[in-house]
């Protein structure tokens, strides 16, 4: 899709239709990458607006709230849970460390929800404060698209007003989805979740995705029985297969009962619970079911259509590669577009926007080593290609790195849990084009590496570094042989 | 074992002084048109070298491999390639790999004992037995206090405080010891490397006595480690170092720690976050003397704030044992009483005492470090030495480099130096510091001009949790180049955090690769990748008092260095700068620095 790109000298333009418009820029939905958008070009000088839905932590057609789903519904609530659920695990481990516990630890899920929900309150608040210091307008209401020149904002009370601007950004942002199978109205999405009112002693998860073992961890610490369901063979996929199964194991061995290959075929309310049909017949009983079953951009009330904005069969609004609409004044960054759906790229693709239109300095994203992590208990984290995209695209020999070693902590606290870790290597160039770690701090140590991956680092330069010693990172600087060489053109066994 | 770094400028002697004077006079003759103080890097220390090399360099290069391996001049027979005494960290990797190359290696190391002594270590090592490992056992175990605190605030309700029981956790410390030294055992044993038993002693340059029976060898590798050193003051007798701290009977109930370097720091946080009281007592203003200033004014705070006391400026002077059998301490500034232990934390020695080096002319320092060139040959061709021993850099991963590097020249046919820039470190103090490459004071002095990025920040446990506990980053970067000369973070995982920056810097890392790096959303790691704005730009400035103004710690070291050249003027045995090249010279420029200089001696 990509497009040349008319430098139309935007601000340094004197031209008379600037007066025209209410606005320079005007953003719908005020998520990680509309606030970061609307901040950066009201640095370089734009007059700037944005709407968003009222505040609330379950997301809706009618309300969401400044920060979006990274900071309400997203990766700062579920991190929050995630710290709550390994603290079980710590426990259990610190025993053989001489800690003396007494039998009986509580768990106040209320009091956890109530602290969260503080949290994301004062986020909230920051994110607002933010926009103001910017210099940025706010409106509350939901948006919608009346031309290209034209937004319609419908308030909470039900009036709407008009603004005009050169130029629209449609940062909506996504929802999560509930699969159509009968019985689907009495199962929840990410969204609730994060805020039930009461914690489930048991419950079904339906996705193989990283939102469902996220959560199947978080439920599992905080001591619930959890039953992960997933059509593949594995969970994950798109992740490197050897963490896949790692990831897999290690969800088993925290207690969680994986049903791979099974889908779900219908939910029954029933006297104690919900009555959960699968596709082989089986029948389990449970307090809540998840369907964490993927999310879709939430484009459907914005009038894309009529001003000729196309979207992608899932509704993705579709970009060329500065993030620009088939409208030429109407933009799209983040998980509307349904590129890569992760919060820092929403954040790159936001400045990398205003630096284009704003800033005079067309600037395209920047996909290659995104690094991104999966919160489940240990982590999963990985950066650039995993064995088989590296197979798929580059033309050399493959030189494959494991390590699967028992962190230090582990002999004391008998926790039966090693940490993988995989680089892979062009054989010709030494250059290191993927790695990948399941274990604890995996996501913290991972950061350092897509900085080197950045800096083009070779499997050379990982052995210069000296390790940190004792650390988990520093296998990744002492994998000194080779754990195998794949030949250029071999197709991996996939689809597990 | 983990240690500061080295990299900090040399305290000032007469000799390192008059080395500064050779570069600054240098200077001078070349560019006798510029003014003495237009730039602070007139001012900057002695260079420092690209590797620490305590011997001159020598020719080693193309004899080493002469001399390695099998085309050796010497036609005696002996009965191994490599003789090594000390299976630490640097001997067993040392042996192990010269063993690969095919070499026949002995090593002999002296009795397994959680306490060293003369007559006891064993395999593995300070690291192994006495350091790293335990060290870390022991911070897992007691940073658990921590967590069962942050837990609350995330739900987490106890009916009793957690209990601490000491006893398990030395038992199942010391098992694992047991465990690691056999694994040791067999990772020697499995590359054909002889083990000997005992206390190697070096006879002459070939021949090593191992409690009485001798054995000859075309190499000998000297890697003995190192060894805490209490200082000699009354009631020393009653003080433990940090051998007896690991392996304790019974946990302190209030302990007394003496040293602010990194060992000391580790300790305090172990003990209190097992509920001891813990003071540490400081000579200095700040604890970790060489570290980045910001990160030892972080660092101390954060631990004052989880409830170490810090007692500054306080030289131990005796320990007094009262009629109750507890202790005090007694320094320039008061008198600690109640303490159940008292530990010292002030420093290691290298174990180089009755090895008979002296004897076959294997030149030490001072402290007894054995000296060695860039290949770590010592002034003795046959012998050799790492880790510790050398005090070069006394880290680990250090020795296992050197270890390495040694038997590459040695028998690997391949000279190879080994790289001392950018190692990372870490103190895994409570919270932990990771760091890499110069602080900011040494940047500036290196490249004058530099942009300093800063992070300080509540991470999202704590917001939680509700405990004071902050993060700290810091980025140096090089204004001209824009390469990243130095990361310091000290917050939780610190350390695991920087070991992939590591490996950028050692690809070339640039403020601009950082800046292109995605985050991974939510760490805390992801901050350093996101530091748009500088907090600071330091750039040249003509006067070394804004420079002095801005680092009440190096005062001392400048006033002392210009005290040094107002003299060598007066001797005339440096010129002034301008083309007169006379004492009373009354050009601008001399007149200039004549006013500095004198500005400076009040």
């Amino acid at each position: 899709m990509a497009r040349k790109m008319l430098i139309d000298g935007e601000l340094g333009q004197t031209a008379t239709d600037e007066k025209q418009y209410d606005f320079d820029l005007f953003v719908i939905g005020a998520g990680s990458g509309g606030v970061r958008a609307s901040r950066t070009s009201a640095a370089f000088g734009a007059k700037v607006a944005i709407c968003e839905l009222p505040f609330h932590p379950v997301s809706s057609e009618v309300i969401g709230g400044v920060g979006g789903t990274c900071v309400i519904r997203g990766c700062v609530p579920k991190k929050i849970l995630v710290y709550a659920a390994q603290f079980r695990g710590e426990f259990e481990d610190s025993r053989n460390f001489g800690w003396e516990l007494s039998d009986e630890i509580g768990f106040n899920w209320k009091k956890l929800l109530h602290n969260k929900t503080q949290e994301i309150i004062r986020l909230n608040g920051i994110y607002k404060r933010l926009l103001s210091n910017a210099g940025v307008t706010m409106f509350e209401g939901e948006g919608k698209l009346i031309d290209a020149h034209l937004v319609e904002v419908t308030q909470p009370d039900g009036t709407t007003k008009q603004y005009s601007a050169k130029h629209i950004l449609i940062a909506t942002g996504s929802r999560a989805q509930l699969v159509n199978i009968p019985g689907k109205e009495l199962a929840i999405t990410s969204d609730e979740a994060l805020s039930l009112d009461e914690l489930p002693k048991r419950a079904v998860i339906l996705g193989g995705g990283y939102i469902a073992i996220e959560f199947a961890s978080i439920w599992r610490g905080m001591g619930a029985e959890v039953d992960l369901f997933y059509r593949k063979e594995l969970p994950l996929r798109g992740f490197d297969d050897e963490m896949r199964a790692a990831v897999a194991k290690n969800l088993e061995g925290r207690g969680i009962r994986l049903h791979p290959g099974t889908n779900l075929s219908e939910l029954r309310q029933s006297g104690d619970g919900i009555r959960v049909l699968t596709d082989h017949g089986d029948q389990i009983t449970t307090d809540v079911v998840l369907f964490a079953t993927g999310r879709l951009p939430n484009t459907k009330r914005l009038n894309l259509q009529a001003v000729g904005v196309e979207v992608d069969k899932t509704g993705a609004v579709k970009v060329d590669e500065y993030s620009r609409t088939t409208v030429p004044n109407i933009w799209a960054v983040g998980d509307v577009t349904n590129r890569i759906n992760l919060t820092p790229v929403a954040l790159m693709e936001g400045t990398c926007f205003s630096k284009t239109v704003f800033g005079g300095q067309p600037t395209k994203p920047d996909y290659i080593n995104v690094p991104c992590a999966v919160f489940c208990i240990p982590p999963l984290s990985v950066v650039g290609l995993n064995e088989q995209q590296a197979l798929e695209q580059t033309k050399s020999d493959i030189l494959v790195y494991t390590s699967s070693f028992n962190p230090m902590k582990n002999t004391i606290s008998g926790r039966q849990e090693k940490t993988t870790m995989k680089l892979v290597v062009d054989a010709e160039t030494d250059e290191v084009l993927g790695a990948s770690m399941c274990g604890p701090d995996a996501p913290e140590i991972m950061q350092g590496i897509a900085v080197a991956l950045k800096c083009g680092a070779t499997k050379a330069q990982f052995d210069s570094t000296v390790g940190i010693h004792p650390s988990a990172a520093e296998e990744f600087v002492t994998m000194r042989s080779i754990t195998r060489r794949v030949a250029a053109g071999t197709k991996l066994k996939t689809n597990l | 074992m983990a240690a500061a770094p080295s990299l900090r400028a040399p305290p000032l002697t007469l000799a390192s002084t008059a080395a500064a004077l050779r570069t600054f006079s240098r200077t001078l003759v070349l560019q006798p048109q510029k003014p003495l103080f237009t730039s602070s890097r007139a001012l900057r220390s002695p260079p420092l070298p690209p590797f620490p090399s305590n011997l001159p360099r020598r020719r080693l290069a193309t004899r080493a491999s002469a001399d390695g391996g099998n085309g050796a001049p010497d036609p005696r027979q002996f009965d191994f390639d490599l003789f090594t005494i000390g299976a630490g960290s640097g001997g067993v990797r040392a042996s192990r790999f010269a063993a690969t190359y095919g070499a026949k290696v002995a090593i002999c190391e002296l009795p397994f004992s959680t306490i060293s002594s003369e007559s006891a270590g064993g395999v593995g090592g300070t690291c192994v037995l006495r350091g790293c490992v335990p060290k870390k056992l022991l911070v897992y175990s007691s940073k658990y206090s921590h967590e069962f605190e942050e837990s609350r605030g995330f739900g987490w309700t106890y009916e009793a405080d957690p209990m601490h029981d000491w006893s398990t956790l030395i038992a199942n410390k010391n098992a694992e010891l047991q465990r690691l030294t056999g694994i040791y055992k067999n990772i020697l044993q499995n590359s054909g490397v002889t083990l000997i038993e005992g206390r190697g002693k070096i006879v002459d340059p070939h021949t090593v006595d191992v409690d009485g029976k001798h054995y000859t060898a075309r190499h000998i590798l000297i890697s003995v480690g190192g060894r805490p050193n209490l200082p000699d003051i009354p009631g020393i007798e009653h003080a433990i170092d940090s051998d007896a701290a690991l392996d304790l009977p019974s946990k302190p109930e209030k302990i007394a720690i003496v040293g602010g370097g990194y060992i000391a720091l580790e300790f305090a946080g172990i003990f209190n976050g097992l509920k001891s009281e813990v003071h540490v007592f400081i000579r200095q203003k700040k604890v970790l003397r060489g570290f980045d200033e910001e990160i030892r004014n972080f660092v101390s705070e954060q631990m004052s704030l989880r409830g170490i006391e810090f007692h500054t400026e306080e030289t131990p002077q005796a320990i007094l044992k009262s009629s109750d059998g507890l202790l005090s301490l007694r320094t320039n500034k008061e008198t600690v009483d109640g303490f159940s232990h008292i530990m010292f934390a002030t420093g290691r020695r290298p174990n180089t005492k009755n090895l008979g080096l002296e004897d076959v002319g294997v030149e030490l320092a001072k402290n007894g470090a054995i000296l060695v060139d860039e290949y770590s040959q010592t002034s003795v061709d046959s012998i050799w030495a790492v880790g510790d021993a050398t005090d070069r850099l006394n880290l680990t991963p250090v020795a296992l480099m050197e270890g390495g590097a040694f038997a590459k020249t040695v028998f690997g046919k391949e000279p190879t130096v080994p790289d001392y820039r950018a190692v990372p470190s870490a103190v895994f103090s409570q919270p932990p510091i990771g760091q890499l490459g110069l602080t900011e004071e040494q940047a500036i002095q290196e490249y004058g001009d530099v942009d300093i990025y800063t992070a300080n920040f509540r991470p999202l446990k704590a917001t939680l949790s509700g405990l004071p506990d902050r993060v700290f980053m810091k980025l140096i970067v090089c204004a001209s180049t824009n390469k990243v000369l130095g990361v310091h973070m000290c917050g939780e995982d610190s350390p695991e955090i920087i070991q992939g920056i590591a490996i950028a810097v050692k690809a070339g890392l640039t403020k601009a690769d950082f800046d292109s790096t995605v985050g991974i959303h939510p760490t805390s790691a992801e901050e350093l990748v996101t530091m748009r704005s500088p907090t600071r730009k330091i750039r040249k400035d003509p006067s070394p008092a804004m420079i002095i103004g801005k680092n009440s710690d190096r005062v001392d070291y400048l006033l002392e260095a210009l005290k040094v050249v107002f003299f060598l003027f007066h001797e005339r045995v440096l010129f002034y700068p301008c083309s007169a090249n006379e004492l009373s010279c009354s050009c601008k420029v001399c007149i200039q620095m004549e006013l500095l200089l004198k500005s400076f001696m009040v």
